[in-house]
């Protein structure tokens, strides 16, 4: 079955291939709940309130605290590039909260059961029990793509300054990051790879280094001169498209 | 533990050639029609020669403008369908030298990715106003 809600602010689309469908409407509601909890741009979120400093009944929630420690790890990691809390504006943990929340949506599908499915939430992609090939946005043309990926059960997701819209900033210096296009990071969850393609990002062509050295991480990235950049390792699908290897 | 990183770049800006100075031949991928001794690449399409431009298609061709680098002058002419870029030719090129030639290998790159069938898309964040026109609404909506 396949199923598409908009949630976040973007579409969330579940293609489940096995398993009980009745999954799909508790990862749903898991997400939605993520949302109501999360979100900064709800005054009554969890995130809103520390925002304001305002003093929780019981505390913070375990899943918060969880959020915010892995704001914090990727915030030591790549010096500061990446932070949730950039100068001048409101807590915003949502770089992370994204993947962590739609990986725990894809454990709940596992859990019920189901071996073989694809969540996709606004570009960001979780698997079990591929071959599964995931198109990766081409960052100058949006009804293209630059390469194809196949998984099995990785997570791909995808950071990029498309000519129109978002704009990922450097935390160190509040400024837009220029010279890249477009990275994407293959790791075991999508809790990794989104956090760690959208703290890369932040890093610019710098990030793309620092996103390989990252556990369990493939990157395949577009700098703002058009050069391609990946991994040895990166599953590129059907070997004729790869193109070009070296050792690893 | 940090794993060696063998990043591949294999193209640079506006469409200049990067020159690898005796790069590993593996590394390289050659243009699709260099005039000079480059192999023939069999994943780019069949476009019949420099100079001809295929009416029916509305195809045409850029000629892009000399530019002198380090190793000798470099020329490149890109072939368009429409606004999509089919085939990237190699005006001038240094002959001289062990360096090797390289294709924007985004071009090249996206001309093999093209025919690929996909289950989903991965790029950054689709806002729902967007996802309307989006290769993934495509993919959601054609179903099983």
């Amino acid at each position: 079955m396949r199923r598409v809600e908009h949630i976040m602010g973007f579409p969330i689309s579940v293609d489940l291939r096995n398993g009980d469908p009745a999954a799909v409407d508790r990862a749903f509601e898991w997400l939605r709940e993520v949302d109501a909890r999360f979100s900064p741009f709800r005054a009554d979120s969890e995130v809103s309130r520390l925002d304001r400093a305002e003093p929780a009944p019981n505390g913070l929630s375990p899943d918060l605290a969880h959020v915010l420690d892995l704001c914090d790890h990727y915030e030591r990691a790549t010096g500061g590039a990446f932070s949730a809390r950039i100068p001048g504006r409101g807590l915003d943990p949502c770089a992370v909260v994204k993947g962590w929340a739609v990986q725990r949506a894809a454990d709940l599908l596992a859990a019920a059961g189901s071996t073989s499915f694809v969540i996709n939430a606004g570009g960001d992609v979780a698997t079990s029990g591929g071959p599964w090939r995931v198109g990766v946005r081409h960052p100058l043309e949006a009804d293209r793509y630059c390469t194809v990926l196949e998984v099995t059960s990785e997570a791909v997701a995808t950071s990029a300054r498309y000519e129109r819209g978002n704009h990922i900033l450097d935390a160190r210096t509040g400024r837009p990051v220029t010279d890249l296009l477009s990275l994407t990071v293959v790791a075991p969850t999508l809790t990794v790879a989104d956090a760690t393609a959208t703290a890369a990002f932040a890093m610019g062509v710098a990030g793309i280094e620092w996103a390989a050295e990252q556990e369990g991480c493939e990157v395949f990235a577009v700098d703002a001169d058009h050069g391609v950049h990946r991994t040895a390792g990166l599953p590129v699908a059907g070997a004729s498209v790869a193109g070009a290897s070296v050792a690893g | 533990m940090k794993r060696a990183v063998p990043i591949l770049l294999l193209t640079i800006a506006g469409l200049v050639p990067l020159w690898r100075f005796e790069a590993e031949p593996e590394t390289v991928v050659a243009a699709p029609e260099a005039p000079a001794a480059a192999a023939p690449d069999t994943a780019a399409p069949d476009v019949s020669g420099t100079s001809q431009a295929p009416a029916a298609s509305g195809a045409q061709t850029v000629t892009g403008s000399l530019i002198s680098t380090k190793y000798g002058d470099v020329q490149v002419r890109l072939t368009y369908a429409g606004d999509q870029i089919t085939a990237v030719t190699m005006v001038k090129q240094p002959n001289s030298g062990p360096t090797k030639m390289a294709v924007p290998v985004l071009v090249r790159e996206t001309l093999d990715a093209q025919s690929a069938d996909v289950d989903t898309v991965s790029g950054a964040t689709t806002t729902s106003g967007a996802y309307v026109q989006s290769l993934q609404a495509a993919i959601d909506a054609k179903g099983d």
